[in-house]
């Protein structure tokens, strides 16, 4: 089974041993320097007057990851800062501004402004024991555009839609590129957005 | 048996068929799922007698053979003797980092002392978490694995 998950949820969520310790808390996500996934989280002392710690955690060394806490097997597994965000810089040529895109605007390759980032989506396997997989981006919560709200029918007020993204997709520090027909593929919540986002993958499969 | 029916069960000595303690705790060694010993209060010197010195955990009665068995706690007793190590009330976290509820009461095995159930939540919505899936208690929480 796979969860669906905004990064902003993971922020502040306490990193708890399953000797039941909580040892630190999450400070920030690290995302592929292409943005494509999570490559692992920084992080903070726990308590409001304790400042940044000198590990991080990998992905690959998460046990669980839940609204309520991050999962790990012992202290040990944590790691120096410098190595995760390396291992984030070496997972793509992209030039890209580091996968951190809120605020960026989000552009269509036929032109049309979606809107501005406001939260990234995530998807990862929820399998018995260990993570395993990958935690993969799979779209992003944006502002959505004056263009973009007249194109989705259902209430004016929600101005915030989830958009499916591509495996691979152009990210600069200003836009993130989406081919146009992710549009039609827009949803309201997390509940249906994982079948939306398999059915804006397969289509663009189908299509190359 | 809920450790609720326990708690305040009387302490009698065998020896001298008179009441020596009250229960008044549990230690639970998360690495075995069982309790190791048993605290007592009102007793006239020590609190804690080890799982393995009790004589019988009945329903009326808990029984010793002599009250040479209470001692003070001893160093692995104490580390489960404290908030680290307290299990009521504690926060429930499964493996998967999905909150569960807090440990309402405990439900032992009379004779070896094994971890039977967690009982989790609040009295509405209560569910029972079978103590082979604990993992470990903590600071921060009772960890389960996730079903």
């Amino acid at each position: 089974m796979s969860r669906l998950m905004r990064t902003s949820e993971i922020a502040a969520l306490p990193v708890v041993t399953i000797a039941g310790d909580d040892i630190a808390q999450v400070k920030d996500v690290v995302f592929s320097a292409d943005g494509g996934a999570v490559v692992g989280f920084t992080l903070a002392g726990r308590g409001l007057l304790s400042g940044p710690l000198k590990d991080a955690l990998a992905w690959g060394n998460v046990r669980g990851l839940g609204p309520d806490a991050v999962v790990v097997d012992g202290p040990e597994l944590l790691e120096p800062v410098d190595g995760v965000l390396a291992a984030a810089r070496s997972t793509g040529v992209s030039t890209g501004s580091g996968g951190n895109v809120l605020g960026d605007r989000v552009l269509t390759d036929s032109g049309t402004d979606l809107g501005k980032v406001s939260d990234v989506v995530i998807e990862y396997d929820t399998g018995a024991g260990s993570p395993g997989g990958p935690c993969d981006v799979v779209g992003y919560e944006i502002e959505a555009s004056d263009a973009l709200k007249a194109s989705t029918s259902g209430n004016a007020k929600n101005t915030r839609l989830l958009l499916p993204l591509p495996d691979t997709l152009s990210v600069s520090s200003e836009h993130v590129m989406v081919p146009a027909s992710a549009e039609g593929f827009v949803s309201h919540d997390l509940a249906g957005f994982g079948a939306a986002v398999q059915a804006f993958r397969s289509q663009l499969k189908g299509e190359s | 048996m809920l450790y609720s029916d326990l708690k305040g069960r009387k302490l009698v000595d065998t020896a001298s068929a008179d009441t020596v303690g009250k229960v008044d705790g549990f230690l639970l060694d998360p690495t075995t799922r069982s309790v190791v010993a048993l605290e007592f209060k009102k007793t006239s010197h020590g609190s804690v007698v080890a799982w393995s010195d009790l004589t019988a955990v009945g329903a009326d009665a808990v029984t010793i053979g002599s009250a040479t068995v209470l001692s003070d706690h001893d160093e692995r007793q104490a580390d489960l003797a404290s908030k680290d190590g307290e299990v009521l009330k504690k926060r429930v976290l499964s493996d998967a980092g999905e909150d569960l509820g807090s440990v309402r009461d405990v439900d032992l095995d009379p004779e070896t002392g094994a971890l039977v159930e967690l009982v989790v939540g609040s009295k509405k919505e209560q569910q029972s978490i079978a103590g082979s899936r604990l993992l470990g208690v903590g600071s921060y929480a009772v960890v389960v694995a996730a079903e």
